[in-house]
């Protein structure tokens, strides 16, 4: 019920967007373009942004193809592309932002300005009409200054989508081992239930007694509420990427594989990785394009001393006056030798601002890649101490349990025990392997995008890129 | 200038008794190593007074030199490796090469001086028990005399006043180094040969080990819950039979240093109790048995006059002890219905394999993988199948014709026609009875 409500709406939003999107068509279709350039450089995969039914279509049966057989974390990543609905939102953005675009290369309404003096008996009334040669003036600045803010949105949809991918990889790693998890538990399960239905079968006799048999069942019934959180779990996690994928309904039902890849032979050495991430990342990127904004700007600034074009808002917001004699005067300052040198303070620390914010955007981004690359190499390194080491001692225990069993050393129940040790260590183990994987989808993303380690965008999410100003 | 007792060091530190020639340890006798697990025959008296010697099973009597009215003997104290049963080998501590250590005899009246060499890692010293000695010869450390440090050798001398069975252990952290199996036998013969003259004088020492099953090491700090209880450090089937000459006078000796007291129990004979610690039963105090028990700590000898030829089971009548290493804590599995188990545990345990559901004689005939360096729980065959012993069990075998000094196996006996159990057949109810013939082949 709630999820057609919710597609409904993300429906109408869509609809708007189209529409929007439709307004600024050209300018909109070459930023998405660049978007998608961007993400497939770095993922090798493109979105796509549906704006017509035959786009919808087309979708559609790349759905179909994808989710006709167990879904890899490629499928995954593409299928979220092309079918999450607040990516889809978020390339309304750019047709916004085109919108923003174009009227900034229009100049300002004329105005009209309309006065009444009153006197001697005589009533005069003045009407002008004024055009706003400032904005005339401003113009190519304020043009300038839009496209570079649609560049950032740009960049920031770039990001919002290498996020969704990053989110989504690290979900399906997520689902397909809690899966397998859950199925683990449910091998525990099939042995305590041998060892309950053997045990019920030796109170029957009177070889056990009520103490043995009630301990034997109390484990049974254990394992039964382990298996309902593991399976609780597994659809948690199912669930989870089914949103990012953005499906709904019988697409629902796609398929996984049983297991996790097996860990690579070799650990990826990624040489430089810090100064990959300060030349790719894109929140880099942002904040250099920012500084370098924020400069010229500043030159401009020194040459006028008036127009402060760092806060366009304002810059939107002038106005001219007019001169009144007898009546009422309304009267506005304009700000040209107080302001001067403040304004150029101002904007020597606006610019200062954006470059130590570049600064600090760097240090993150290579303080990012390193922990990654650590994290990396640890998930690593415990994955395949697993795999290598504990597994083969587990079963070597197992093998020498089932010796001591041959000799009668120890008895079926022993043996059925060490089988249930033997599923959680393998539980483990599987949650090694998954965290690898995990680690290898950060490392891959460090050097991409900001993606945190919730997998969502770390600092710059649409709603921001919607609303900021430029500076920050 | 070289003193004793710096030579002593210097063959004790390392450099020792390999390394160091003859001439430069003249002083002291060449300590004699074991020849093996098997029953050694036991040699005649080469020196000193002369006495009829006893077979160690599975075992060897120690060599003496005579220095002038002494009898000298040198006992090493050191790590050994003891096969307990072919296809199991444990990290003991024994004297000269083995667990226990040789068998010493001597003479009622010798003057005996024994050298005991400690290569153990911690301090030792030997208590002879049984023995009535001075004070300070009696091996108690820290009461008696100084600690045996690791490297050092120390003499022990002393005039051996009664004859009988007896036995040497340390006393000295013994708890540890009897766990670990340091002990030996001493017997003192009869001043003169003729009495108490027997024609075949078996000993033996029980001790008793826990070996964790795949490990060779006992566990030191175990009181009661042995799984191995053996004869001389052998668990049968590496026990060798006790092979006796039809008509032969035999008496059978045997010391208990386990923790627990042990009912022997000889098939086919009454025979009679004739030598406790404290010496020989005068004939008209034995009494006849067919079942002995060793206290903790203590000796016993008994005699029969092998009059009965056959193969004649002997073992110690507690069950456990006739089993080798088996699981305690294992739940009695006769009379449950397994149907469907199997299958469900092969899912999860691909080896399992259903055992004890009628009874545990399956383990006798299985050979199924075990631990590594494990003995299967009961093992052994004989003629007629599986004996599903193992521990503290052998055979006394009876046969006619044997050679005065032979200790070789003779094979399995023969029974005549008509005297082994056998089959009723249906057609047999009305007719005489038919005995079937022995399956065997000796």
């Amino acid at each position: 019920m709630s999820a057609k409500i919710t597609l409904r709406r993300v429906t109408a939003s869509v609809a708007l967007v189209a529409l929007l999107a439709a307004c600024a068509s050209p300018v909109a279709n070459g930023a998405f373009d660049e978007v998608a350039d961007t993400t497939e450089q770095r993922i090798g995969k493109r979105p796509l942004w549906i704006k017509s039914e035959q786009e919808e279509q087309t979708v559609r049966e790349a759905l179909d193809r994808l989710l006709a057989k167990p879904l890899t974390a490629d499928d995954a990543v593409q299928v979220a592309l092309l079918n999450n609905r607040r990516l889809q939102a978020g390339f309304a953005e750019l047709g916004i932002g085109a919108a923003d675009l174009t009227s900034s290369w229009r100049p300002a309404n004329p105005g009209f300005t309309y006065g009444r003096l009153r006197g001697g008996g005589e009533t005069e009334i003045e009407r002008a009409v004024t055009l706003d040669a400032l904005s005339l003036l401003v113009l190519p600045i304020s043009a300038g200054i839009e496209s570079r803010r649609y560049e950032r949105t740009k960049l920031n949809t770039a990001t919002e989508v290498l996020s969704l991918a990053a989110r989504t990889q690290r979900a399906w790693y997520e689902a397909v081992a809690a899966e397998q998890i859950a199925k683990y538990a449910v091998d525990v399960r099939e042995a305590a239930d041998a060892q309950a239905e053997l045990a019920r079968r030796m109170k029957q006799v009177g070889n056990f007694s009520m103490l043995a048999y009630a301990r034997e069942q109390l484990f049974y019934a254990d394992t039964t509420a382990r298996v309902a959180k593991a399976r609780m779990a597994a659809t948690a996690a199912r669930e989870r990427l089914g949103r990012l994928m953005g499906l709904w309904g019988r697409d629902m039902a796609f398929k996984l594989p049983e297991r996790l890849p097996d860990i690579p032979k070799q650990p990826r050495d990624i040489e430089n990785i810090e100064a990959k991430a300060i030349a790719e990342r894109l929140d880099v990127r942002m904040a250099k394009a920012n500084a370098e904004a924020t400069r010229k700007a500043n030159g401009l600034t020194q040459a006028t001393r008036f127009v402060n074009v760092l806060e366009t808002g304002l810059m939107r917001n002038s106005e001219t006056g007019n001169k009144d004699k007898t009546g009422y005067e309304i009267s506005i300052e304009v700000p040209i030798f107080d302001f001067g040198d403040a304004k150029a303070t101002k904007a020597e620390n606006l610019y200062m601002q954006s470059v130590n914010l570049l600064a600090d955007t760097a240090i993150n981004a290579r303080s990012a890649a390193r922990e990654a690359y650590t994290g990396y190499r640890t998930a690593y390194d415990l994955a395949q101490h697993y795999a290598f080491h504990i597994i083969p001692l587990r079963q070597k225990v197992s093998e020498e349990m089932v010796l001591r069993y041959n000799g009668m050393l120890i008895s079926t129940f022993e043996l059925l025990a060490d089988a249930r040790d033997q599923i959680a260590d393998v539980s483990a183990a599987l949650e090694a392997q998954r965290d690898f994987w995990i680690a290898d989808t950060d490392l891959t993303f460090v050097t991409i995008a900001p993606v945190d380690a919730s997998g969502s965008p770390s600092s710059l999410g649409m709603v921001a890129a919607r609303s900021g100003a430029a500076g920050h | 200038m070289l003193s004793r007792r710096t030579l002593f060091a210097a063959a004790a530190s390392g450099i020792a008794a390999t390394a160091v020639s003859r001439t430069a340890l003249a002083n002291l006798p060449d300590p004699v190593y074991s020849p093996g697990p098997k029953t050694a025959p036991p040699p005649q008296p080469s020196s000193g007074r002369p006495f009829n010697p006893v077979v160690t099973l599975n075992g060897w009597s120690a060599p003496w030199r005579m220095n002038g009215d002494w009898k000298e003997f040198h006992l090493v104290a050191e790590p050994v490796v003891r096969e307990l049963a072919p296809g199991m080998k444990a990290n003991l501590w024994g004297y000269n090469g083995s667990s226990p250590g040789p068998t010493i005899e001597a003479v009622e009246g010798d003057k005996v001086r024994l050298f005991v060499t400690n290569k153990l890692p911690e301090h030792t010293t030997i208590h002879w028990h049984g023995q009535l000695l001075p004070s300070g010869m009696d091996g108690v450390g820290g009461l008696s005399q100084p600690h045996i440090k690791p490297g050092e050798t120390y003499v022990y001398e002393f005039q051996l006043r009664k004859s009988g069975t007896f036995m040497y252990h340390p006393h000295a952290d013994e708890m540890v180094q009897m766990a670990m199996g340091l002990m030996g036998m001493f017997i003192v013969h009869p001043r003169d040969p003729n009495q108490y003259r027997v024609d075949r004088d078996f000993v033996f020492l029980m001790s008793a080990y826990d070996i964790d099953p795949g490990a060779a090491t006992p566990k030191v700090a175990e009181m009661l819950n042995f799984n191995l209880w053996t004869w001389n450090s052998r668990v049968f089937p590496g026990i060798d039979s006790l092979p006796v000459r039809l008509g032969d006078r035999v008496r059978i000796r045997f010391g208990n240093l386990t923790m627990t007291n042990h009912p022997i129990h000889l098939h086919g004979y009454h025979f009679s109790v004739t030598g406790t610690d404290g010496g020989w039963v005068p004939p008209s105090a034995r009494w006849p048995e067919v079942t002995i028990d060793a206290p903790v700590g203590a000796m016993r000898a008994f005699e029969f006059d092998a009059d009965a030829p056959g193969d004649w089971a002997f073992h110690c009548h507690k069950s456990h002890h006739t089993m080798n290493a088996m699981g305690h804590d294992v739940p009695t599995m006769i009379g449950v219905d397994h149907r469907g188990m199997t299958k469900r545990l092969v899912s999860l345990i691909p080896d399992y394999m259903t055992m004890g559901e009628r009874g545990m004689a399956d383990m006798g005939e299985m050979e199924m993988p075990l631990p590594d360096n494990t003995l299967p729980m009961m093992s052994g065959s004989g003629p007629f199948g599986p004996l599903e012993m193992g521990g503290m069990f052998t055979v006394v075998k009876v046969r006619e014709g044997l050679a005065r000094g032979d200790y070789r196996d003779p094979g399995w006996y023969r029974n005549p026609p008509g005297t082994v159990a056998y089959k009723l057949n249906a057609s047999s109810i009305n007719a005489a009875p038919q005995p079937p013939k022995p399956t065997h082949n000796h």
